[in-house]
């Protein structure tokens, strides 16, 4: 547990310490001003039951920013140390392969929730600053940034995965991109052609579809089903990882 | 301190390693010398713990490198060829976080990674990143850390590639000096380098151990002949009198000198001198000598030989394997 910690220091020492978390945080705020801009325009224009929390988290803006984190934060992780070869000079070190390939994600973890932080203070102050008409349901503040941090957990194990693959940040970048991409496709699939496939098709597709899930927790309701599909996703997608890093050091 | 027996590496389709077993006793430094290719790094790469043999058995510190791969690389130190190191840290930062993952840490650390940093001359890099450091600097960064934790075993691949002759001359009075306290496989390619350094040689040549030996030995052992120069005064068929003495295989008149000095070239056999004869034949012949040298073959020689030879093993001579 000792070296898990030195490796996890290490991991965000280098995100900080390198331009990748401050760009990516840069990126974030904008797109979320944006997101936040536009639900403030829906609000403004008729009363509405959504909340600006599930406005927010609505807006093309916010599916824009989302997809930008995942393969930036995670893309450098294995293949950039496969590139310059320290990952010889790592598993020399008595050091185990988990140890390694959790102290990366959970690195990436910390990095992706601190770039929610500033959307917290956009809400925050929009509620300040009109004396309490913008609410901030409880339910939809807790339930959106509960499905934020699963979801993302999700896709930064696919993005940790992407990039055991390759030394080439570029190609682990695309990889992430587009196996996330896929899975919030298939929200979209069903929106589109919803009305014409059959309820059953329906429901199962959006069982896995994370605008669903987005619509479902920004609304307050939180559903222990998403959060176990995303939490047992992501220790697939990291036992994957595991076995490359392992099976690339004891290939028979 | 290491043993290993008949270590086979296959690459997908590609034979690195091919059936070698060697053995280094403590307090030994021992050369792994061959040309790029031959199959050092990925030896080394094994030995340390990086890299699966696709057969055989390592043993290393008493420990097997498949089974117990942590122990091993508890008691290794290890650097790998280029050196490399993580560009955004700080030299002593990054010797920090090296010596904690290999389980220092306190005032012990902190002395030990001063001491270290003392030993291979990067105190005064101590706050400089290591993206910014040049070549030299960064190999012994990389020495460095293979050394924080007193490691019982030292590999090190390629340790003075790339840097200048004085930082050859300083890594090499370092591993000199550290061969009190601990073993030592290094490989090269620079045959100098192991004469000066390496009690033992382990000569390797497409995957195949070609001669195991002490420097000497080697160079003794050599199949080529030793020469000798002569410059001399004196008329008539010298090069013919000159053969006769019994060692002496072949004697060839080189170009004119400024007369009357003549030079000849003498092809003597290995473990032969022949200057004694040669002073009581000219003073019988009444010859003047101005000059006789002798040139033993390097180990230099050796390697050429060997590698020469590569697709015929049956033409090394079987002292030398």
């Amino acid at each position: 547990m000792r070296i898990f910690w030195i490796l996890l220091k290490k991991e965000l020492h280098s995100f900080f310490v390198s331009p990748v978390a401050y760009v990516v945080l840069a990126l974030v705020m904008v797109l979320n001003g944006f997101a936040f801009r536009a639900a403030l325009a829906v609000l403004e224009n008729a009363p509405s039951e959504g909340s600006i929390v599930s406005w927010t988290f609505h807006a093309m803006w916010f599916w824009l920013s989302y997809f930008f984190i995942f393969p930036l934060l995670t893309m450098r992780l294995f293949a950039e140390e496969k590139k310059m070869g320290t990952l010889e000079t790592l598993f020399t070190a008595p050091v185990r392969a988990w140890q390694v390939v959790g102290s990366k994600y959970l690195a990436a973890v910390i990095v992706y929730c601190v770039l929610w932080l500033p959307s917290l203070i956009n809400f925050k102050f929009a509620h300040w600053i009109t004396a309490g008409q913008v609410e901030l349901p409880a339910g939809a503040m807790g339930g959106a940034y509960l499905i934020l941090v699963v979801m993302g957990m999700f896709n930064l194990a696919v993005g940790c995965f992407a990039s055991s693959l390759t030394a080439n940040q570029i190609v682990a970048a695309i990889i992430s991109f587009t196996l996330s991409l896929l899975h919030f496709l298939m929200g979209i699939f069903i929106m589109v052609v919803g009305r014409k496939i059959s309820d059953t098709i329906v429901d199962i597709v959006n069982y896995f579809a994370a605008t669903e899930h987005i619509r479902i927790f920004t609304a307050g309701l939180i559903d222990s089903r998403p959060i176990i599909y995303y939490l047992t996703m992501s220790l697939l997608f990291l036992s994957f990882t595991h076995h490359v890093v392992e099976f690339r050091r004891w290939r028979p | 301190m290491i043993d290993v027996q008949e270590l086979t590496k296959q690459y997908a389709g590609r034979t690195a390693v091919n059936n070698i077993s060697f053995r280094v006793e403590p307090g030994e430094i021992v050369g792994f010398l061959g040309p790029n290719g031959a199959g050092k790094s990925t030896t080394m790469r094994i030995l340390s713990g990086y890299m699966p043999a696709t057969s055989g058995r390592v043993n290393v510190a008493g420990f097997d490198v498949f089974q117990q791969s942590i122990q091993v690389r508890q008691s290794v130190g290890y650097m790998p060829e280029m050196a490399p190191l993580y560009t955004d840290m700080k030299v002593k930062e990054y010797l920090r976080f090296r010596a904690e993952l290999k389980g220092l840490s306190g005032m012990a650390m902190r002395r030990r990674i001063g001491e270290v940093m003392e030993l291979t001359g990067v105190t005064d890099m101590r706050k400089r990143l290591i993206g910014n450091l040049s070549k030299g600097y960064r190999q012994r960064v990389a020495l460095a850390d293979a050394l924080v934790h007193k490691p019982k075993l030292l590999i090190l691949d390629e340790p003075t590639n790339g840097l200048d002759p004085v930082q050859i001359r300083h890594v090499r009075d370092l591993l000199r000096s550290l061969k009190s306290k601990h073993t030592v496989l290094l490989s090269t390619h620079i045959l100098h380098e192991v004469e000066q350094t390496c009690d033992r040689v382990v000569m390797i040549h497409q995957g195949r151990i070609r001669a195991n030996d002490t420097p000497a030995n080697l160079t003794r052992q050599l199949r080529s002949t030793t020469l000798l120069h002569l410059e001399l005064e004196g008329t008539g068929n010298l090069a013919e009198k000159l053969s006769a003495i019994a060692a002496v295989r072949k004697a060839t008149e080189e170009e004119l000198l400024v007369h009357p000095w003549r030079r000849f070239t003498l092809r003597v056999e290995p473990d032969h001198d022949v200057r004694d004869e040669v002073m009581e034949l000219a003073m019988k012949e009444k010859w003047r000598i101005r000059e006789m040298h002798r040139q033993l073959p390097t180990l230099e020689d050796v390697f050429v030989e060997l590698s020469m030879n590569a697709g015929t093993p049956t033409d090394i001579p079987t002292h030398v394997l």
